[in-house]
């Protein structure tokens, strides 16, 4: 059994895995302070904030040698059999002081002005690693602040020149936008001229800068870090199911941060899906249930709305009429279930369609190279490729696996609508949450004539529900919690950052009073664990449980739990930790 | 804080003695203030109460009355929006919205666009001023505030920024001046800068 030792204890290291001394030290619970260092990014030790004393234990005589006289980056040394580590000694902090000391030589700090401050890494390792003098008297540099894209503003006079950013973009997106300009303390963080960072995944390089110095210019000045709640969320704008934190202040979301699954989206998300978050805070969103009173639509309080819903379609069933039901691929899984359960429960013969999928361009697969373009050692990188798929809709997988469970097919809705048209339906009953316009107005108006009962379940106003019997208010991608499948068929979770609208509920409740289940909200939790004792292609969420990476539907063997990752500064701190019996913050993030 | 800290301190009250639990000999003690400002009052004039209107009451300088929201040399607001009042605030009563400050003021990077206090939540606690890093909010001395309805008591920035206009003469800017070089090095000074 391979094993390592730090600080003068044992650990056991992880089989089949190759890590570098910071990782393996995060997984025990010892920080080792880096900036450099990012898991997907080659290693060049050039912020030397990670230095340690390393050495070997001679595995018969026990005898424990030190590399005399000198630090050694931990970032590029392996964690292997027998090796020691020491990351407390007077001679390491002694070298982080003046670690802290020369990258703050220049730095303005103006933490009050700056959006970094609170999950900054030179704030952190400053309080914990640094000194509170500044010995150097001479004048900073100054270095006006500038654009690097539509997007990103470059304040460079915070920059530690890490090179994060400039690794980034010639590693994984191979765009090579960014590059260090000049040397020593002229360098700069700089673009060719006209030649702005535009890739895909630009907005990375943000989420990448352990400092300052790349910023978001539409989170730009807005909000302070400390007062945003994260909540562990997805991106519903296309098929990837990227894993993000959706962090809310005061009722609206202010961003979208990637969270690391190396399963889905590695450490990144697409620009497209990080300004995605807008439309949740859209104040042109449905905002009340309304019920179609002597030809005008009324505003009425939600319970009517439903009762009024309710009735219409029991009134089809009962009169022999066939119900359809349109099930948008913006549905959760949870949502699906109960609504298929509804509509099958009102008469065995009610029709279920999959809702509009809506498709934009062709998958793109950005695919990092292991070894190509890269710069410094690759050997503990795990190059993984991040894709943007063209369809943009979160969870057709899913839907479609609850379609078939209760009727055996999926009715695609180009075919339901041909049927509509041909007057085969008497009710129809459709919830789309999508987001961009899906049906025409000569179209909405044309399956509007063919039914007699129409009830539209949404989050935006459009001419379908002007035109509809009964409008009922639903939950946009924020408001509600609930499993998706993504392309891979992993179901993966998503927690509610914000709470209903006022005026709405989310469509699982609706679904949930529609059926007539009990008073109180209804947890997604519960109808998962429903859903994966009567629908056996969801069987692995068993107790409706998902572990933090998510499962594929599939291939139920448990992956396990995996290890997640984070750099130490986007930690909140202190949250954890102040309890007995939890785990520091520290040793939590690396569970 | 958690009830197990080991840096918490257990304190039990004293017990009472049989006199303190009588309680008479401390109201005899009260009269007995009470009879001496009467005799006071009555035999050598010393009065402790003030003919208020006509009489203004001066507070003492650290009075915490009325917040303002100070200007700089060039009569821009000095608050950089970096919501550490907001933060520190316990009434929660601050409402500030920062903005990327305007292209003719270079030397700034961020302002605050709107800056609203609700002066019936605040407890006048003093810490907002004690939290900005730029010495642009403080509290006056100015404490007969009144108003007809709870939304003229919620000040925005032109209203804080107007109180001090109204205020500047009698109570200048405590920190206007930078720190002096050669008070900058005395022992105190310097941690309050670094730390
Ligand atoms: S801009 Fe940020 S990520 Fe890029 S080199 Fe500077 S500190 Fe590192
Ligand atoms: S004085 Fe205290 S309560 Fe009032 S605004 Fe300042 S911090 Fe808040
Ligand atoms: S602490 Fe000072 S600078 Fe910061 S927001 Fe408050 S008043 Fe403005």
């Amino acid at each position: 059994m391979a094993t390592i030792i730090i600080n003068g204890e044992e650990h056991t290291l992880p089989e089949g895995e190759k890590l570098n001394a910071i990782q393996l030290a995060l997984r025990v619970g010892v920080d080792i302070p880096y900036y450099c260092w990012h898991p997907a990014l080659s290693v060049v030790a050039n912020c030397r904030m990670c230095e340690i004393e390393v050495g070997s234990k001679d595995p018969k005589t026990g005898e424990i040698k030190m590399i005399p006289n000198k630090l050694v980056p931990a970032c590029q040394t392996p964690a292997k059999d027998m090796t020691v580590l020491v990351t407390n000694s007077p001679k390491v902090k002694a070298h982080q002081r003046m670690v802290m000391e020369y990258l703050l030589i220049n730095h303005p700090l103006d933490c009050p002005v700056c959006d970094q401050a609170g999950e900054c890494g030179l704030q952190d390792y400053s309080y914990e690693y640094g000194q509170a003098i500044h010995r150097f008297v001479e004048e900073r540099n100054v270095n006006p602040r500038k654009d690097v894209s539509d997007l990103i503003q470059l304040n460079q006079d915070r920059c530690i020149m890490c090179t994060r950013c400039v690794r980034f973009t010639r590693e994984i997106t191979q765009t090579g936008e960014l590059q260090v300009m000049r040397r020593g303390s002229h360098a700069e963080i700089d673009i060719f001229p006209g030649h702005p960072v535009d890739n895909p995944l630009a907005g990375n390089v943000v989420d990448l800068c352990p400092v300052g110095a790349l910023l978001d210019k539409d989170f730009l000045h807005k909000q302070r870090v400390w007062f945003l709640s994260k909540h562990d969320s997805l991106c519903t704008r296309c098929s990837t199911g990227c894993n993000v934190s959706a962090e809310e202040n005061r009722g609206a979301l202010w961003r979208f941060k990637p969270r690391f699954n190396p399963h889905v989206n590695d450490y990144w998300i697409c620009d497209e899906g990080r300004a995605s978050y807008k439309t949740a805070n859209d104040l042109a969103l449905l905002a009340a249930m309304y019920v179609r009173q002597d030809g005008d639509l009324r505003l009425v309080p939600i319970d009517q709305a439903l009762n009024a819903a309710g009735r219409g379609l029991a009134r089809a069933a009962e009169s022999g009429g066939t119900i359809a039901g349109v099930m948008s691929p913006f549905l959760t899984v949870e949502e699906a279930y109960l609504m298929a359960s509804y509509l099958k429960g009102l008469s065995p013969a009610s029709v279920l369609a999959l809702g509009p999928v809506p498709t934009r361009g062709e998958d793109l697969t950005i695919q990092p190279d292991q070894h190509k373009g890269r710069t410094g050692d690759t050997s503990f990188i795990v190059a993984r490729p991040f894709t943007i798929r063209a369809e943009k809709c979160p969870n057709r997988r899913g839907v479609e696996a609850v379609l078939e469970h209760f009727q055996g097919e999926v009715i695609g809705f180009d075919d339901l609508l041909r049927r509509a048209k041909a007057g085969e339906f008497q009710a129809l009953y459709i919830v789309s949450d999508a987001i961009d316009p899906w049906i025409g107005e000569a179209e909405a108006r044309e399956l509007r004539d063919k039914v007699e009962f129409l009830v539209m379940q949404d989050t935006q106003v459009t001419t379908l529900a002007e035109l509809a019997d009964v409008v009922l208010a639903g939950a946009t991608f924020a408001e509600k919690a609930g499993c998706y499948v993504n392309a891979d068929g992993r179901l993966q979770y998503a927690e509610a950052a914000l709470p209903p609208r006022d005026g709405s509920l989310p469509d699982l409740d609706l679904l949930a009073i529609l059926l007539g289940r009990g008073r109180g909200p209804v947890h997604s939790r519960d109808i998962l664990a429903e859903l994966a004792q009567m629908v056996p292609a969801f069987a692995v969420a068993e107790g409706g449980k998902i572990p933090a990476f998510g499962i594929v539907l599939e291939q139920p063997e448990p992956v396990g739990p995996g290890v997640p990752f984070a750099d130490p500064w986007t930690q909140p701190r202190g949250l954890k930790g102040d309890r007995p019996g939890e785990t520091s913050p520290k040793g939590s993030r690396n569970a | 804080m958690h009830l197990n800290d080991p840096h918490l301190k257990r304190l039990t009250p004293p017990k009472l003695t049989l006199a303190e639990k009588w309680y008479l000999p401390q109201i005899a003690d009260g009269l007995g203030v009470t009879a001496k400002h009467m005799a006071g009052v009555v035999f050598r004039n010393k009065v402790f109460t003030m003919e208020y209107p006509e009489e203004q009451h001066v507070p003492s300088p650290n009075y915490r009355g009325v917040h303002r929201l100070n200007k700089d040399e060039q009569g821009r607001v000095k608050c950089v929006a970096c919501m550490l009042c907001a933060t520190a605030c316990p009434a929660h009563c601050i409402d500030i919205v920062g903005a990327t400050a305007p292209e003719t003021w270079p030397d700034r990077e961020k302002y605050c666009e709107s800056f609203v206090i609700d002066e019936l939540r605040c407890i006048y606690c003093g810490m907002c001023e004690e939290a900005c890093p730029v010495e642009a909010i403080e509290l006056t001395g100015f404490y007969d505030l009144t108003g007809l309805s709870r939304e003229q008591m919620i000040f925005d920035k032109a209203k804080l920024l107007s109180v001090f206009d109204a205020t500047k003469d009698a109570e200048p800017m405590r920190f206007s001046l930078p720190p002096q070089p050669a008070a900058a090095s005395t022992p105190e000074q310097r941690t309050s800068e670094t730390g």
